[in-house]
């Protein structure tokens, strides 16, 4: 039996301490779990364990020996393997290419195929996967990819092997071929740590439980099968209290969106519900639920296959963003870098891409207009810069984000979406950021909030929908519920609280 | 001299590296080749520089815009073709004379311009192809295209007056340097005070952010496409103009000289970044060099080694620039 200790490990970030004095120990032959909602201080810990991060202090040891890493090249090559939850396969290439990627066996100066087929092919079945070598990876569902994945890192004999949420774009039935791989691996020398957001399913897989909260290590669960429910969700949340939202914010019986019946085949069925003037209006669900999908539908980004959208009594015909934006609608995206920001560009340019047809006449810009469209947001959302010229890509996160809420303040929406408003942005342009969704509330601007921050959600919103397995499955009003209770909701109510 | 003022200098030339060598450049080759420094030779390299410098400005909204057209050398060809050819046919059915068909026919060149970069765009759009295959694609099919309607001879169904576009001179200055000025400053414009450009710059810069922004994406992509084919169509009236004659065979290879220039001036070929005035200051500095070397008798293939390395120290000086300027923000 081989064992992985982590000794007293700390890291810290500027401006905070992702990791505080966090000692545990992870066994061979058992599936050791990782748990801990959002901002814990997993991910970090596996990238300490992998080499993708140094701890600032503290050791990582292995069989009492102490592991360092100079890259996350050499702790492969020690024997840690990862399987991220964005696959890493190379689409355009077979399956026996990317497990023997840059390990191929050789004759000579060339590449010997017969033999890397052979040695791909019996990689695969000996962990009893029917995958063909021979196909290519971009012809794979997503479950086969995910396979060849912990085949791949497999195949390097790691010591210690790392899943992270190998099971959040898998279907149920999907899942079950993964559990029996994974339990097949477990008879093999090898530490498997298993890092999930579905707590349903530690109870299926993992022999034992960790559980981070907030950077510190609270415990550890010896025995899955024996543990309580309320035991594991306590341990993670702790007694933490939601902060207060004002309670002026604007509640009215007008509805100015109404969605019904609006279904993408495979993404969302059938989700119907209404949104009120000035309402904040969460939406909760795990990561694959579809409300990131259907917050892109509802503002014309993706196409739909049926259902209806109706924005102040008028229906929308063929939704696009062009025209969801002339309907009054404004969507922040998930992904700042890849979707909201023109990177090379100045902050002044990035405030008023939305609004450019209001800020200029018939071909003109006008500069007076555009410059004070810009100043009024730097001033009013608090836009950290030397100048409204300077370019965003060397702003912080939280101002980028402010940037992108700017831009859509600028062409005075009626409905805001807000995807993951808070994604990596620090608390207080967080809060900042919560503040400006309120203030919107007040002058009678609706939002809808979209975050796998549960806690973020009951904080900020007055009432939450429940996304789950692309259906709306309940709705809550925010100060009636808990988080455990609200987690448990999303996670699929198994769990008993 | 007071230390500010000296640091605004060193921030101006850190800024116009470009700019700042083709002063140097100028001032050399004003020593060394004699006959440089004269109003007619500098209005001659003006009147060179013009055929490509004319899509050139296209060229530049195009690369903003994040895509590339190789087809313009042989949208020159065709255009020119097609003047003669449209304007030999009116005359010789009867319809009107020389003089006057020939108007028509730079219509027609102009508009199957327009209609091949609507083609190009809709393609790049609807099938989301690349544009560099699509044009690569064009360039060899404009070509043989423009063979076929000429019967791979020169025509030469031109009226006299045809050759003030390209050869006329207004007192001292020639009328294509005047169409590079117009096109120099119609792009100024639309580039930096219409809504239109900070499109184009937006699409280019981040084209899904610009999408989720409401821009009608596609619409400005298709724009763009057309622009530049209408600009190498009017180059082609110009070249036409100039010698008397469509040929298939004219603006062969010119891609690089209307791209060159693109790329001097600082657009980046990632799209988002790029300036009318860079280019302008690479169509120039481009005339400059080849005149230059043409009177100091530099050797016709030493000035295409030349050309060639001019461009790679360009990236290599903007790129520098760029670092420069991201240090010091």
């Amino acid at each position: 039996m081989s064992v992985l200790k982590i000794e007293k490990v700390n890291k810290a970030f500027p401006g905070t301490l992702a990791l505080n004095q966090v000692c545990c120990q992870f066994e061979s032959g058992k599936v050791n779990a990782l748990v801990g909602k959002n901002g814990s201080g997993k991910s970090t810990l596996v990238k300490i364990i992998n080499g993708t991060q140094k701890p600032s202090e503290g050791r990582v040891l292995f069989n009492e020996k102490e592991l360092t890493f100079s890259s996350p090249a050499d702790a492969q090559s020690q024997g840690i393997a990862t399987v991220y939850q964005e696959l890493s396969l190379i689409p355009g290439l077979t399956v026996a290419e990317n497990i023997r990627m840059g390990r191929f066996k050789m004759k000579g100066k060339l590449i010997d195929w017969k033999q890397t087929y052979a040695e791909a092919q019996e990689i695969l079945s000996s962990m009893g996967i029917t995958v063909n070598p021979r196909a290519q990876v971009s012809s794979l569902s997503m479950w086969q990819c995910q396979m060849v994945e912990i085949a791949k890192a497999m195949s390097s004999e790691p010591k210690v092997l790392l899943l992270d949420e190998p099971t959040s774009s898998l279907a149920q039935h999907e899942t079950q071929i993964l559990f029996e791989l994974i339990q097949e691996l477990k008879k093999r020398d090898v530490i498997i740590v298993y890092i999930s957001h579905r707590l349903q399913e530690l109870w299926e897989i993992c022999d034992t439980c960790h559980v981070l909260r907030d950077g510190n290590y609270i415990g550890a669960i010896p025995d899955m099968k024996a543990a309580a429910h309320e035991e594991l969700l306590h341990m993670m949340f702790g007694d933490t209290k939601v902060k207060k939202k004002p309670n002026d914010l604007m509640a009215s019986d007008e509805v100015v969106l109404k969605v019904e019946k609006l279904t993408r085949k495979d993404t969302f069925q059938d989700v119907s519900f209404e949104l009120k003037k000035g309402e904040v209006l969460g939406i909760a669900g795990m990561l694959g639920s579809g409300r990131t999908e259907l917050l892109r539908a509802i503002f014309g980004s993706d196409m739909v296959d049926s259902g209806v959208v109706t924005v102040e009594g008028k229906q929308v015909a063929k939704a696009s963003p062009e025209i969801m934006k002339n309907m009054g609608l404004a969507m922040t995206p998930e992904d700042r870098k890849f979707e909201g920001l023109n990177q090379v560009q100045s902050i002044q340019n990035n405030l008023c891409v939305a609004s450019l047809k209001k800020l200029s006449g018939r071909f003109f810009m006008k500069r007076g207009k555009e410059e004070a469209a810009a100043a009024k947001q730097m001033e009013e959302l608090q836009i950290k810069a030397s100048g409204p010229e300077q370019s965003v890509m060397s702003l912080s996160g939280g101002n980028q984000q402010k940037v992108i809420v700017g831009n859509w303040l600028n062409t005075d929406p009626k409905i805001m979406l807000f995807d993951e408003p808070s994604r990596g942005i620090d608390v207080n342009a967080k809060q900042q950021i919560f503040e400006i969704i309120w203030k919107l509330s007040k002058k009678g601007v609706s939002s809808i909030v979209v975050s796998s921050e549960l806690e973020e959600l009951l904080e900020v919103c007055q009432r939450i929908l429940i996304m789950r397995g692309g259906r709306i499955t309940g709705e809550i009003m925010a100060d009636q519920i808990q988080i455990s209770q609200l987690y448990t909701t999303c996670m699929g109510g198994t769990i008993e609280v | 001299m007071s230390k500010k003022r000296e640091t605004s200098i060193v921030n101006f030339m850190s800024q116009n590296m470009m700019l700042c060598i083709l002063l140097v450049m100028i001032a050399v080759f004003s020593i060394v080749a004699k006959g440089f420094l004269s109003v007619g030779n500098l209005l001659g390299i003006l009147r060179s520089v013009s055929i490509t410098g004319v899509i050139a400005f296209g060229m530049t909204m195009v690369i903003i815009c994040g895509e590339i057209d190789l087809s313009v050398g042989s949208s020159i060809g065709l255009s020119s073709v097609i003047v003669a050819k449209v304007a030999g046919s009116l005359d010789a059915a009867g319809f009107m004379p020389l003089e006057s068909s020939v108007i028509i026919a730079m219509v027609v060149a102009v508009a199957i311009g327009a209609v091949i970069g609507w083609v190009n765009g809709k393609i790049r759009t609807r099938f989301n192809i690349p544009t560099f295959i699509i044009t690569l694609a064009m360039l060899n099919g404009l070509y043989g295209l423009a063979a076929i309607l000429s019967n791979g001879f020169p025509i030469t169904t031109l009226p006299s007056w045809y050759g003030v576009i390209g050869a006329g001179v207004l007192g001292k200055i020639p009328v294509p340097a005047i169409w590079l000025v117009l096109v120099f400053g119609i792009s100024l414009v639309v580039m930096n005070y219409t809504r239109f450009g900070r499109e184009v710059y937006a699409v280019g810069g981040n084209m899904e952010a610009a999408r989720l922004s409401g821009i009608n994406v596609n619409r400005v992509k298709v724009i763009v496409l057309i622009i530049v084919q209408v600009m190498a169509a009017l180059s082609g009236i110009i070249l036409s103009s100039q010698v008397y004659s469509g040929s298939f065979s004219f603006g062969r290879g010119y891609e690089m000289d209307v791209i060159a220039p693109v790329i001097i001036g600082g657009a980046s070929l990632n799209g988002g970044l790029g300036k009318v005035t860079g280019t302008m200051i690479g169509i120039v500095f481009l005339g400059v060099l080849m005149n230059g070397m043409t009177l100091l008798g530099v050797d016709d293939y030493v000035k295409y080694v030349v050309k060639g390395l001019v461009v790679l120290v360009a990236v290599l000086v903007n790129a520098i620039q760029d670092e420069l300027a991201k240090k010091s923000q």
